[in-house]
């Protein structure tokens, strides 16, 4: 790897006076399973690194009169071992469970993973159907804003230059909410998403309320699939409501069609895998 | 850059250029080649070793990441006198071929076994999924550490 | 547990073959002076194969303890005093002539001891059937992992800077990528005058009438891709060339006389001056069979008088090793109503990449298993390895053997579909048994294809999977 500095501030305001100062040249350095790669093989102009990692404000799983706050440095092993998240957010402790192995779950964080922003970022799904919300801050302060105003493009965020990814918080209503994830890719460990989907429901009356349906890897950035939750939104929950509203997904979808999967087959993945995620959480929901 | 850390119980030190991977740190300035560098972007698995109580690819993690942490390596497995149980049984199972991949895929089988002593064959396959072994022994692999664990339990029920 | 040195060898004079041993090769395998290639043609038993207590038992490995330990010594483990570490350029282009190397703005750097470009190489060609690969590119590069020049510095670090310190001039010439493309007459050409560099043959009855008597005709085309070996160790060298003109190779080469004689024949030195060893191997599989960056190395310490070392990355590996060749495998075979196979014509193309490695044994064995383990009396097979400006192909785990298999096993089962006969049942009718000939007319023996088969089917439940 080509020569670097490397500087570990121990506050939001010091890093992002850090990465101010410093301009192109300096970068955010979290678990460093995205850079670090990068570095390797297309290192650019980077040559102050800041790891952010260690910053208090920024890691810690927290339940307040909010919601739930996950630290932007929290790492997926740490979301996967807590009892917050596998009581209350089991759809993101999923999520985590099908990144990388082990090892990345150890070193990758998921603030990390939404500021790389690729289409198929696993955390993105779950976080969406929770109704997320994620804090930023930079140079004027913090502010707050949907997750789905965080994701811009493939590999671009609404990140303003030298802002930093504090927290992401999921509303307080919408902890235990029914919920599942689901990823395929092309191997069961190590394997980037060819689809992966999440759904979020609750049942009042024998009614669905509050569907939610995102999926990853089939469009620039994750996507909210609305036309299918308008759908299904007061209706009873049958079996072919189901069929019909994943049907509606496939047409709310972009994939691509390259070398990993023909776009017939990321379609078909998309009917398959809203079809499952919204029947397991229908089932979640009717079995409370 | 100046970086302590305790590896395998030992207090060591070196100044590294601040780009410089732990795995890096550990082979050339530690004088510790036991772990070893494969695919260098954290998929193989070979580079592997316990950073305070987790297991991590150190050819991502930067050394300057790591001060002040406590590092276990393959070189501190076993003691002067006693092998590792999974070593043990690694050798007595024909678990390694090559051996290219041992010493990562012992560090992630002694990570599941700290955490969970009595895994289900899922959570064996699940917990070295992050492990290459292109010489493909899997199941001797699995096997090995299977009885590992079998042999833990029978040992606390006594 | 049974171990080698206790159990097995108590009985060591068993495990050596007696005076009147018929092992192979005792028996003269060839007869000097252009005769054809003579083989035994039955087999001798050894006695020590079945008297052996090792077989059925399981063994330890000599080596298990250390691997377990981490102790094993790769050589990215050893280092010297002294040892400057090499990187290797690898060509801009696909295909282009070399017009000018300029290494002197990365000789001036700190720390760059040598460099060396293709033009140094006493004898700049090798390769285990035709010598046609350079150990640096010059004057023509071939592909995009061929290495144009090399450097030899005090870290890692300094001599991948100073690779982008090197200028080359390159004259850009049309590449070819497509093997069927390659194979026409009007296409560049990559050595020669044509880029079909081998090819094969094998007839047995007349193909064409058979086929023209069959009730049932299938055609497909199906197609392979490339394959990396992906060794967990990359390939990695250290040479030492002393004050008395000998050169000690430490190398990860897996065949070390067939490697001498190469380096032998690049550095233009004698073999008895050349000490090469070989050591473990972090995983082989056919990708560590000829001799790759050795040379270059040796040279690098022969001009720095230092100890060098080079440790291939992951994307050299990738790019600068051999691969599984990619078949292109057209099928057309006639059958009877109740499956039977009764003619099978096929032809091969093998994109064979850059250079030829070991192509030869590849298409001979693809060509000969091509047919598959069927009893078929009317076989015509033709194969084509072709030059493309693409990674180059080698050995690899089969030699060819996994390509065919795909073809045919694949056109089995679409016969067994269309005809409405049981993908098993339809193997079971056509496969080889004791005894039966080879497309090379060889009779087979120790033939278990169809015991297998029935063991497998029952084992993973087949019939009931059927019903
Ligand atoms: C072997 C392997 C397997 C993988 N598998 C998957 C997978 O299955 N699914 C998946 O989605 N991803 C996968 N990834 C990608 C990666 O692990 C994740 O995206 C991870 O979450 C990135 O987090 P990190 O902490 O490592 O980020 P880093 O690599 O440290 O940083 C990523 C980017 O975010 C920026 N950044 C980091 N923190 C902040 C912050 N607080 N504020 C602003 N910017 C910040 C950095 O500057 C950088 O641009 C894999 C990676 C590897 C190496």
């Amino acid at each position: 790897m080509k020569s670097l500095d490397y500087i570990a501030p121990n506050s939001a305001e010091a890093a992002v006076a850090l990465l101010s100062e410093n301009g192109e040249s300096a970068c955010p350095l979290a678990g460093g399973t995205d850079l670090v790669v990068d570095l390797k093989h297309a290192p650019g102009d980077i040559e102050l690194l800041v790891d952010v990692s260690r910053i208090d404000e920024f890691r810690g799983i927290e339940e307040t009169e909010d919601g739930l706050r996950i630290g932007s440095m929290v790492t997926y092993g740490e979301i996967m071992s807590n009892p917050i998240c596998l009581e209350k957010t089991p759809a993101i402790v999923d999520a985590s469970h099908t990144i990388g192995a082990v090892q990345t779950r150890n070193l990758g964080t998921i603030g990390g993973n939404l500021v790389t922003c690729v289409p198929s970022a696993d955390s993105a799904p779950a976080l969406m159907v929770l109704d997320a919300e994620v804090t930023v801050a930079g140079l004027d302060g913090k502010r707050r804003m949907p997750i789905e105003d965080f994701f811009v493009g493939p590999r671009k965020t609404s990140l303003e230059p030298y802002e930093l990814l504090v927290d992401i918080w999921i509303p307080k209503k919408n902890l235990g909410k029914p919920s599942d994830f689901y990823k395929f890719g092309l191997r069961k460990g190590q394997a980037l998403a060819l689809v992966n989907a999440a759904a979020a429901i609750d049942i009042k009356k024998g009614k669905i309320i509050d569907p939610r349906i995102a999926l990853g890897a089939v469009a620039p950035t994750p996507i909210r699939a609305l036309k299918a939750e308008a759908l299904l939104a007061n209706e009873k929950p049958t079996p072919e409501l189901i069929v019909e509203a994943s049907e509606i997904a496939v047409t709310e979808c972009k994939p691509i069609d390259d070398f990993r999967a023909s776009l017939k087959y990321r379609q078909q993945l998309v009917r398959t895998l809203t079809r499952r995620v919204l029947t397991r959480s229908v089932e979640i929901a009717s079995n409370r | 850059m100046l970086i302590e850390l305790r590896v395998n119980g030992e207090l060591r030190s070196a100044d590294v250029p601040p780009e410089t991977t732990l795995l890096k740190m550990l082979r050339e300035h530690l004088d510790l080649p036991g772990t070893k560098l494969g695919c260098d972007v954290g998929d193989c698995g070979t580079c592997t070793v316990i950073v305070d109580g987790v297991s991590v690819n150190s050819c991502l993690l930067l050394a300057g990441r790591a001060k002040g942490s406590e590092v276990t390596t393959i070189e501190g497995l076993a003691n002067s006198n006693t092998l590792h149980p999974l070593q043990q049984k690694f050798e007595e199972y024909g678990a390694l071929q090559c051996g290219f991949c041992g010493p990562g895929m012992l560090m992630s089988a002694k990570n599941l076994l700290d955490n969970n002593p009595t895994p289900t064959v899922y959570e064996v396959r699940d917990a070295l999924a992050g492990n290459l072994c292109r010489c493909t022994g899997y199941t001797k692999i699995i096997e090995a550490v299977v009885d590992v664990s079998r042999d833990m339990k029978a040992e606390s029920d006594a | 547990m049974v171990t080698r040195t206790t159990d097995i060898q108590t009985e060591e004079d068993q495990l050596i073959p007696s005076q009147e041993s018929k092992a192979p090769s005792s028996q003269p395998l060839s007869v000097l002076g252009g005769n054809p290639v003579l083989y035994p043609l039955e087999l001798p038993q050894s006695d020590t194969r079945t008297s052996t207590p090792a077989v059925g038992q399981r063994a330890t490995r000599p080596d298990g303890r250390l691997h377990g330990l981490g102790q094993t010594q790769y050589i990215d483990d050893i280092s010297f005093p002294h040892m400057l570490h090499a990187k290797i350029l690898r060509s801009e282009y696909p295909h282009a002539r070399i017009v000018n190397i300029d290494t002197s703005e990365a000789e001036k750097m700190p720390g760059v001891i040598a460099t060396i470009t293709g033009a140094e190489v006493p004898e700049n060609t090798f390769g285990p059937t035709y010598q046609d690969q350079p150990v640096l590119a010059y004057p023509i590069a071939r592909h995009l992992g061929d290495g144009v020049a090399a450097v030899a510095a005090t870290t890692e670090q300094l001599a991948t800077e100073a690779l982008e310190k090197i200028k080359v001039e390159y004259e850009p010439l049309t590449p070819v990528f497509d093997p069927l493309e390659a194979i026409e007459d009007d296409s560049p050409k990559i050595h020669g005058e044509s880029n079909i560099y081998t090819s094969k043959i094998i007839k047995k009855g007349d193909v064409e009438k058979a086929l023209k008597d069959s009730p049932h005709v299938f055609h497909r085309q199906y197609k392979t891709q490339m394959v990396e070996h992906v060794p967990l160790e990359p390939q990695a060298t250290i040479a030492s060339w002393d004050g008395n003109g000998r050169v000690t190779i430490w190398s990860s080469l897996g065949r070390i006389t067939l490697g001498r004689e190469d380096i032998s024949r690049t550095l233009a030195i004698p073999q008895s001056r050349i000490r090469l060893i070989g050591t473990i191997v972090g995983g082989n599989f056919g990708g560590k069979n000829e001799i790759r960056n050795e040379p270059i190395v040796a040279l690098l310490s022969k001009k720095s008088r230092r100890p060098v070392k080079c440790v291939f990355t992951r994307d050299e590996e990738f790019t600068s090793s051999t691969i599984r060749h990619p078949f292109i495998m057209d099928y057309t075979t006639g059958v009877n109503d109740e499956g039977l196979i009764l003619a099978r014509k096929i032809r091969l193309v093998l994109d064979g990449g850059a250079y030829c490695s070991w192509t030869g044994t590849t298409i001979g064995k693809g060509s000969i298993l091509a047919p598959g383990p069927y009893n078929i009396e009317n076989v015509f097979v033709e194969a084509y390895a072709v030059y493309t400006n693409k990674t180059t192909t080698g050995a690899m785990r089969g030699f060819g053997a996994p390509q065919v298999c795909f073809a045919y096993e694949s056109q089995m089962d679409e016969i067994a579909h269309k005809l409405g006969i049981d993908p098993l049942e339809i193997r079971l009718k056509n496969g080889f048994s004791e005894n039966s000939l080879s497309p090379t007319s060889q009779t087979l023996q120790s033939v278990a294809l169809k015991e297998s088969l029935n063991q497998a089917s029952d084992r993973f439940g087949w019939k009931e999977w059927k019903a």
